[in-house]
């Protein structure tokens, strides 16, 4: 579909009385196509009201510009009309008169008994015949959003801004307008652009909802894809198995934004006390069965017992919002998918590289590969199979998900597939979804199959659309999982505080590991505020036998999720090479040539040992080894280039010296 | 409002119960006024019963009036004519004065309300001489236009313009910027803006400066009267004092007082009828 409207990165900058400078908005770049509804959603004073004046020529760009069907926008123009928020409508003109003086105005070149079938006609798609001849006054404020939309239709403009169009109005009559408006864009193929605070009405309305950050320099922060098929009714909607996924999302980004505003309002002091340099901490975590040890400290008291006694736990969106949250200080440390540390080191995905930190493994596997039901129908079990399936259907393109392109999922599931013959990249789709939304988009049938942790296999096994192909112990029994990531400039400027949440954490691993503690700790993970799902999904694998949904009896996985036993904490080098040689064969980072370098500064053994010391747990470490995957090809820490050299399945390799500063501390 | 209007129930027009009750509450609104009214007369009789009063009792000035008041219509010729007389001639300045001040002044205010270099040239000048009493005007006009009739209209003119186009001007900036807005997105011409939004928009504020007007151009007639002679409801009030007939000012000052209420009512009258309901503010 071409591209209809386009948002070319603009900015808006507005002069203050007091000679500074507002940056409300920074480089924003949107593309809308034909017939498409937009929402911008986003809190007071994020700047989609100003944004909205942009794209109606209102206000003027700072820098970049507008562009309707290639021609950019300087002016206002009745092309670009707008459905303002107070109606604007002229109260000494009749309902009639205000629509007429558009119409006359727009296509002054009809005839006048064509301009006035057209009136007629518009205030009859609104429903305002018996009061055409009444002025604004007179009329309830639905009424008037009726002859406001029932104006902006009535001079077919070719996109139509909507500016918090119901936001005056009670439920009942918003809801009404809401689908007339819906039905009235359908009918009509209107582009449109809404601004919006309610989350459930731009679902309704939606193809596209754009997230916008807080200002001062807006900028978009995510765009939700709303899938649900047209022509959509309200309670269809609302069934959709993707809807509570979406709208939790949405929620989450804008809760995420208030805390945002919460803390720059604040300015984040370091507290410092018992000893520590900071003990207000803000951690990440995702909904996931492995994020228990995190909130095993917290519910325990394991982090006021090393000292830490202003622990906030913050639940994130999605892996891609921890990354930006610890990198840019939002969060102090978090939970990371295993490759995470070194992703954001080595730079990954062409984003400037900053040195992170992680010196404590908090889990060991816990993750499986779920196919779609149908695709195990087919007779789909094991790799071979889906690559026999694959080349029978050469037409259909397979969508795989995975949470983030550095985690151990992406990592897994590649190596799965590539030793099975299948290439990632060119014979399927691998995307990235946050798990939370793995099993619905599953059921919707967006994705054929994902690789994700727990409780989100079980959820699609339960519900009966997905059948666990491999656990972690079939392909790689007790890999690296999830570790704690901060960045180096917060580990060194804060050493103390850094091994006092390494030992609270280490600590509440061994409490997860602990069988006796694991109903309590189901229960706990099953909570709204954190997993928040069924508890009895939580326990498959972590308590009770595994069911993999493909018929068999469910069996008691051995160190389904390992927390603590194995010497699991460890920061262990000999994984941290085998994940760059992997990230590297699949192009998501470069091969660092001091590759032995960079594992070191990353995975802090040092502090790790200062932590165990200091609790007495003692023989916790582990030694060099080599690595084996379930294909038997084996991994030498030594020789890692002659190892991703024998891939046939691969990416082209950038090998390059990752600059690291001398000075360590 | 969106209830279909025929099955409202039909209202007879002659509902006894409902009138009645009507002139009850209208009556009832009349009591405090005329017992302040009562009162206000009371304390005047006895402040001036004694022997060494200057002024007349409120009985007394009805006894020496009594020929004015229910006469109003007389006329003997020259400038001895009834209060009516008096009054309409007063009016008369007035209605031209005023009326040339209203043209002038919303035209000047719609230039100097759209043009942001008209406003900030001559917006000081006219705050300047805003203030400027009504009776400091009244030499000029008579050496530049040398008769006294015309002079006189000019000072209402003159006195009454300013509020005129200080609140046109007002009412020019004020436009909602909704409003402003829809034009620009609809591309308006320019004379549809002016006759479709910025006059509509502005005939709330043209009102109150209207208002302000008549109200500034009543006084200063009286005043202007006063110096000029003729016939007219200041000059009576002067003769009478020269005359010693004080109980005569004082049924003057009573014609000057409702007179002025009426000019003022009659403005907010004719702005009822011109507005919107939803730009009464």
């Amino acid at each position: 579909m071409a591209v209809f409207v386009e948002v070319d990165h603009v900015d808006r900058v507005f002069n203050l009385p007091d000679g500074g400078e507002y940056i409300a908005l920074k480089n924003i770049d949107l593309h809308i196509h034909k017939g498409e509804f937009v929402s911008l959603v986003g809190h007071s004073g994020c700047g989609k009201s100003t944004l909205l004046n942009i794209l109606s020529g209102l206000d003027q760009p700072s820098a970049g510009g507008i562009i309707l069907e290639g021609r950019q926008v300087t002016e206002p123009g009745p092309d670009r009309m707008v459905v303002f928020q107070n109606y604007s409508l002229l109260p000494w003109l009749t309902v009639r008169q205000n629509i007429q003086l558009a119409v006359d105005q727009v296509m002054g070149h009809h005839p006048k008994a064509v301009r006035k079938r057209m009136v007629d006609h518009h205030i009859e798609m609104v429903g305002l015949q018996k009061a055409a001849d009444k002025r604004p006054g007179q009329i309830s404020g639905g009424m008037k959003q009726r002859v406001a939309i029932a104006r902006a239709l009535a001079i077919r403009p070719k996109l139509l801004l909507l500016d918090e169009p119901f936001g005056a109005l009670d439920a009942l009559t918003r809801g009404g307008l809401q689908e007339q408006l819906m039905q009235i864009c359908q009918e009509n193929e209107v582009t449109c652009v809404m601004v919006t605070h309610d989350v459930d009405e731009a679902l309704l309305l939606s193809d596209r909802i754009v997230l916008m950050t807080n200002g001062p320099e807006a900028h978009v922060g995510q765009i939700v894809d709303v899938p649900f098929p047209r022509p959509r009714e309200r309670m269809e909607v609302v069934k959709h198995p993707n809807y509570y996924s979406l709208r939790n999302e949405i929620v989450y980004f804008l809760n995420q934004q208030k805390r945002a505003k919460l803390q720059r309002a604040k300015p984040a002091v370091a507290v410092a006390a018992n000893g520590l340099e900071k003990v207000n901490l803000e951690l990440g975590f995702i909904p996931l069965v492995d994020c228990a040890p995190l909130i095993v400290a917290k519910e325990k008291g394991l982090f006021e017992a090393n000292g830490l006694s202003q622990v906030t736990l913050n639940r994130e969106p999605s892996w891609n919002a921890i990354a930006d949250g610890v990198t840019s200080g939002r969060l102090d440390a978090s939970m990371m998918v295993a490759g995470m540390p070194l992703g954001i080191t080595l730079g990954y995905g062409n984003q400037r590289p900053v040195p992170m930190v992680s010196a404590l493994t908090l889990s060991r596997n816990g993750n499986a590969i779920t196919f779609s039901k149908r695709l195990f129908d087919q007779g789909v079990r094991s790799p071979a199979d889906f690559k026999a399936a694959l080349d029978r259907r050469p037409d259909q393109v397979h969508t795989l998900a995975t949470v983030h392109p550095t985690s151990m999922h992406n990592l897994l599931l590649r190596y799965w597939l590539a030793a099975g013959g299948i290439d990632p990249d060119r014979d399927v789709s691998v995307t990235v979804i946050p798990p939370a939304q793995m099993a619905s988009n599953l059921k919707s049938g967006t994705i054929d199959g994902y690789c994700v942790g727990e409780p989100w296999n079980a959820r699609a096994v339960a519900e009966g659309h997905g059948v666990v192909l491999a656990t972690d112990n079939d392909i790689w029994a007790g890999h690296i999982e999830k570790v704690l990531g901060v960045t180096e400039a917060w580990a060194n400027q804060y050493p103390k505080t850094h091994v006092a949440l390494v030992k609270a954490l280490l600590e509440a691993c061994e409490y997860c590991d602990d069988r006796r503690n694991r109903e309590e700790i189901a229960e706990m993970l099953a909570r709204p505020e954190y997993v928040g799902a069924d508890e009895t999904l939580i326990r498959q694998g972590f308590l009770d036998p595994y069911d993999r949904g493909d018929g068999s009896e469910p069996q008691q996985v051995l160190n389904y999720i390992q927390f603590f036993t194995g010497k699991a904490n460890f920061p262990d080098v000999t994984e941290a090479v085998w994940m760059m040689t992997q990230m590297a064969r699949w192009g998501i980072t470069p091969f660092p040539r001091n590759w032995l370098e960079v594992a070191e500064r990353v995975k802090r053994s040092d502090i790790f040992g200062q932590a165990a010391r200091e609790l007495g747990l003692l023989d916790i470490g582990r030694d060099r080894h080599s690595i084996q995957l379930f294909d038997g090809v084996p991994f030498d820490p030594d020789h890692p280039l002659d190892y991703l050299n024998q891939f046939a399945i691969k990416r082209d390799l950038r090998i390059e010296e990752m600059p690291m500063d001398v000075v360590r501390r | 409002m969106t209830a279909p209007l025929d099955i409202r129930p039909t209202r007879s027009r002659f509902n006894v119960a409902r009138l009645s009750q009507q002139a009850l509450n209208w009556l009832k609104g009349l009591i405090p006024p005329v017992v302040a009214i009562v009162i206000f007369l009371s304390i005047w009789q006895v402040l001036t019963m004694g022997p060494n009063a200057t002024l007349p009792t409120p009985i007394r000035t009805i006894q020496d009036t009594w020929e004015l008041i229910i006469n109003p219509f007389f006329d003997y010729g020259g400038t001895d004519k009834g209060l009516f007389w008096q009054v309409w001639s007063s009016l008369q300045r007035v209605a031209i004065g005023f009326s040339l001040a209203a043209v002038a002044g919303v035209a000047l205010g719609i230039l100097v309300g759209t043009s942001p270099l008209m406003y900030s040239a001559l917006d000081p000048i006219f705050q300047i001489l805003r203030t400027v009493p009504p009776l400091a005007w009244l030499p000029i006009s008579l050496a530049a236009i040398q008769q006294a009739g015309p002079a006189s209209i000019f000072v209402i003119f003159i006195t009454a313009i300013w509020p005129i186009i200080i609140n046109t001007t007002e009412g020019v900036r004020q436009i909602p910027q909704d409003y402003n807005n829809v034009a620009k997105v609809l591309r308006l011409s320019k004379p549809t803006y002016f006759f479709k939004i910025l006059f509509p928009a502005t005939v709330p504020y043209i009102f109150t400066g209207l208002r302000i007007g008549i109200g500034l151009s009543w006084l200063a007639i009286v005043a202007a009267e006063m110096l000029i002679g003729g016939v007219g409801i200041g000059f009576f009030i002067w003769d009478a004092w020269n005359s010693s007939r004080i109980s005569d000012i004082i049924i003057a000052i009573v014609y000057v007082g409702v007179v002025g209420l009426l000019l003022d009512r009659l403005i907010v009258f004719i702005g009822t009828l011109v507005l919107p309901e939803e730009q009464k503010k």
